[in-house]
């Protein structure tokens, strides 16, 4: 202090010498804080995941989306330290067809805002989407990716139950099902090479592992009911997700050599998906719209856990994001036990509770394979848990789980947003930066878009 | 040189400067004299300048007429807490603050008139595009104008009282930040300005001198609080998507941002004709600015019908230093320092207010170039002490609304002025 003040006393009278416009050019500088890597070595960046990692948002993979995905993101940052990727690969579309699967827009619908789908039947809403026209049992034919493998290795849609071909008996090969995976891999490589193979191709220097999440999502999107056809659709049971898990972390880790960081399975019931159509809010539509109707029916679970033809719904069911558009198609769905609202649009309290048990035995087998291959876990579960609770600031701007305007999510109402993704990287870099003693900085979020309006 | 030409060009006399020498968005240089000797001044009576620093000191001071001004030189600087991409500056703009006195009365009677303009408040900043702060605030522009009127009488030659009226004659805001909404195929987001003029409101100064001899003498004063009230600004709203429109339909706003009200005690000790020293204590009332609050009138900002964000500061102490010595008939050096504390507390720091404790020193001269005619001139150096905040700290405050991170502030203000003594 004392010498601060000497050390300006000097100025004034100089100033009066006519010195003034010198002085007053001076900035007040404020030192830069140190970025430093700690003893972590970013030469080569590997993320492993699902759509999350892979930069999914609005309903869509496309080349915008990947550019800030998570990991894109991560790999920026590392290089801030100076020991991060020279390049961090991304499997992006071809620049003609650069959105890819297509995305969810918002749109103005007879005087409201809705989420529109991208379809052959509205052109693709004008987007260049690279949808070969064939079609796979998880959906349509993308535009095959030739590059070098990515090092973003996030595939949407991918489980651990489907990374790993012996957990199903080899019986239904992920690169003929899953139209993100099949573009990745060459034409021999689709009925035979499972995830965990594709990813042990590499040779990181670290990587990141968010994996999970559709272990448990795929049986919760459609409202708990598992199809048939599908045998990656159900809640992932605990033996063979734990041994799925290690796997991967084996493979990854080089068997405990390489560091990296894993993320834990968020909380799938507090997205916007399963909050934002509710019971009351389609009741008093139907009672704005002059129906004299006291009650909505569903066709869901019972208390005792029994499947019901149709009961009434009460505000513990949570309707997806999809039955808004379901309604919207069919009139008058959900105002008679004979015309309710059908169970795939329905997360009753027991199919949810099944989840969040399913999520919570599942994470725990997070935590265990971590710490025995030592490494830290972004607890993306709390974390998702307090965006839901109380959103998230993120200098001076709060970003919640409200659907379109709180920011956080994309037009899904699962994935989040590039801001959201953004701020998640901020979470995996503050995980990081604890546990190795790194100082990564962080990303400035608002620098990356929330939802677009009309 | 650019000083110069600046000064010269001078038309640009509206107020504002970035809170220099004073507390929170005070603006302390009023007469060069004082701002030369640290900006003391309540136990002095040296000119008209007394009649805002201690009415009751009018009585003793000389009749004359004074106008000076300022050119304030603010540079702050912004380091966000962890992203950081690198440090923020302001958009350079210096503010020109100024005052004017005229006191008359008996040269050597017992009574004063007068009457002064002065910009007590106010503060301007520009903050670099695209700032972590820019949904805070991206640029602000506060200015007041307060008139006085004076009187003052030396009930003996040891005691004297005065008090004046005091008004804000003009006063406007201009306060500018983007909106976290952004339109389909926008690069940038909505922006809002909301811009006013404030309400004619009136305040008073009071104060006492007690002089005991020549080479003594201590004053009290008090300059009430006044609140500055815009009652019909105006909302322009640019870049907003059409189908936002419904949640950003206001068109004005009410605010009332309160100024404090400031008590101030001084002694003036001169041990030979030639030296003057003084030591002056100022206790601002910023306590009274709690909240900042917005109505917002046909119609709604964000979906709200108005909006608060959280002040809450606290009154503040300044301590100055200061002293002149003449050499000879014509020429005055002068020099002093100050130590002003900050009324923002910590994790309440806005970035229209990066208020910090501060050290200021001053130095200045007057040269009397003909017979009752004379220049006056300072310069004051301020540093403030870094001051930061975690986001946890805002959150814990339930001040979230402002950004984390690190503000540094640094301001010079070369000033001048012309008086003559009647």
């Amino acid at each position: 202090m004392t010498t601060l003040f000497f050390a300006k006393t000097a100025r004034p009278a100089l100033a009066l010498l006519g010195l003034g416009v010198g002085l007053a050019g001076c900035q007040s500088d404020i030192a830069a804080p140190t970025a430093s890597p700690g003893s972590l070595d970013f030469t080569s960046y590997v993320a492993v995941g699902n759509s999350l990692t892979s930069g999914y948002t609005d309903g869509g993979l496309f080349n915008d989306g990947q550019a800030t995905s998570y990991p894109a993101l991560l790999a920026q940052q590392f290089a801030k330290t100076g020991k991060g990727p020279a390049s961090f690969v991304q499997p992006a579309f071809s620049s003609a067809k650069k959105d890819g699967s297509g995305y969810i827009k918002l749109q103005v619908v007879n005087n409201a805002l809705a989420p529109v789908q991208p379809t052959a039947a509205n052109s693709y809403l004008g987007e260049q989407v690279a949808r070969t026209g064939a079609v796979l049992p998880g959906g349509d034919q993308l535009e095959a990716y030739s590059g070098a493998q990515p090092d973003n290795l996030g595939v949407p849609g991918i489980s651990v139950l489907s990374s790993v071909s012996a957990l199903t008996g080899g019986l239904v090969p992920y690169g003929v099902i899953n139209p993100f995976y099949e573009r990745l891999l060459t034409p021999a490589e689709k009925p035979t090479k499972d995830y965990v193979t594709y990813i042990g191709q590499k040779a990181p220097t670290f990587f990141t592992c968010w994996m999970g999440n559709n272990d448990v999502l795929a049986y919760a999107a459609a409202g708990g009911v598992v199809a048939p056809t599908n045998p990656f659709g159900g809640l992932t049971d605990t033996t063979r997700f734990g041994i799925g898990y290690r796997a991967i972390l084996t493979t990854m880790t080089k068997n405990g050599t390489v560091k990296g960081a894993v993320a834990n399975i968020p909380n799938v019931t507090s997205v916007p998906y399963f909050n934002t159509v509710t019971v009351a809010a389609v009741l008093a539509s139907y009672k704005a719209a002059g129906l004299p109707i006291s009650n909505i029916y569903v066709q869901a679970l019972n208390a005792a856990g029994t499947a019901t033809a149709a009961r009434v719904a009460t505000a513990t069911d949570l309707l997806t994001l999809t039955a808004q558009a379901y309604i919207a198609g069919h009139p008058g769905v959900g105002t008679s036990p004979t015309n309710a609202i059908p169970s795939d649009y329905v997360l009753d309290p027991v199919e949810a509770t099944n989840v969040t048990n399913r999520t919570t035995q599942l994470n725990a087998i997070i935590a265990k394979t971590a710490l025995r291959f030592k490494l830290p876990v972004v607890d993306a579960n709390s974390f998702l848990t307090g965006v839901a609770n109380a959103g998230v600031y993120t200098n001076g701007v709060n970003n919640t789980a409200t659907f379109a305007s709180g920011n956080f999510f994309g037009l899904d109402g699962v994935h989040p947003s590039p801001r959201g993704y953004a701020i998640i990287a901020n979470e995996w870099i503050r995980v990081i930066n604890a546990y190795y003693g790194s100082t990564i900085p962080t990303v400035n979020a608002n620098d990356y878009r929330g939802v677009l309006l009309p | 040189m650019q000083v110069k030409s600046l000064l010269l060009a001078g038309g640009a006399l509206l107020v504002a400067s970035s809170g220099a020498q004073a507390s929170g968005f005070q603006v302390g240089l009023t007469g060069a004299k004082n701002v030369g000797m640290g900006g003391t001044g309540t136990g002095l009576y040296l000119d008209q300048a007394s009649q805002f620093f201690n009415p009751g000191a009018f009585a003793f001071a000389p009749t004359g007429f004074q106008v000076g001004g300022n050119m304030a030189i603010p540079r702050i600087s912004f380091r966000p807490a962890g992203a950081d991409q690198g440090q923020r500056t302001l958009q350079n703009t210096n503010v020109f603050p100024f005052s004017g006195f005229v006191g008359f009365g008996p040269k050597e009677g017992k009574w004063r008139i007068g009457a002064g303009v002065y910009t007590p408040f106010g503060s301007e900043l520009h903050y670099q595009q695209g700032w972590e702060g820019r949904y805070s605030l991206t640029d602000i522009n506060l200015r007041s104008v307060f008139g006085q009127v004076t009187a003052a009488y030396a009930i003996t030659p040891q005691f004297s009282v005065g008090g004046g009226v005091t008004t804000l004659l003009y006063g406007d805001v201009d306060l500018q930040r983007d909106i976290p909404v952004q339109a389909q195929g926008s690069a940038a987001p909505t922006h809002a300005q909301l811009t006013g003029t404030a309400d004619h409101k009136v305040g008073y100064n009071i104060g006492v001198m007690f002089k005991p001899s020549d080479k003594l003498s201590a004053g009290l004063s008090y300059r009430s609080a006044v609140d500055a009230h815009v009652g019909d600004g105006d909302v322009k709203l640019t870049g907003l998507p059409a189908s936002a429109a419904g949640s950003f339909t206001a068109t004005k706003f009410d605010v009332t941002l309160p100024l404090p009200d400031v008590y101030s005690f001084g002694v003036g000790v001169r041990p030979n004709d030639r030296l003057t020293l003084a030591f002056d204590a100022n206790l601002v009332g910023w306590s009274r600015y709690q909240s900042l609050n917005f109505t917002y009138t046909n119609g709604v900002l964000g979906g709200n019908a108005a909006s608060s964000s959280k002040r809450q500061y606290e009154d503040a102490l300044a301590f100055r230093l200061g002293g002149q010595y003449k050499f000879g008939e014509n020429f005055t050096l002068r020099a002093g320092t100050f130590y002003d504390m900050a009324c923002v507390r910590d994790g309440f720091v806005t970035p229209e207010t990066p208020d910090a404790a501060r050290i200021g020193v001053t130095a200045g001269f007057s040269y009397e170039f003909a017979k009752r005619f004379g220049l006056d001139a300072s310069f004051l150096f301020e540093d403030f002490m870094k001051r930061s905040q975690s986001q946890d700290d805002l959150i814990s405050n339930g001040t979230a609304d402002r950004v984390a991170g690190t503000y540094k502030t640094t301001i010079a203000v070369p000033g001048v002025q012309l008086y003559v003594k009647f």
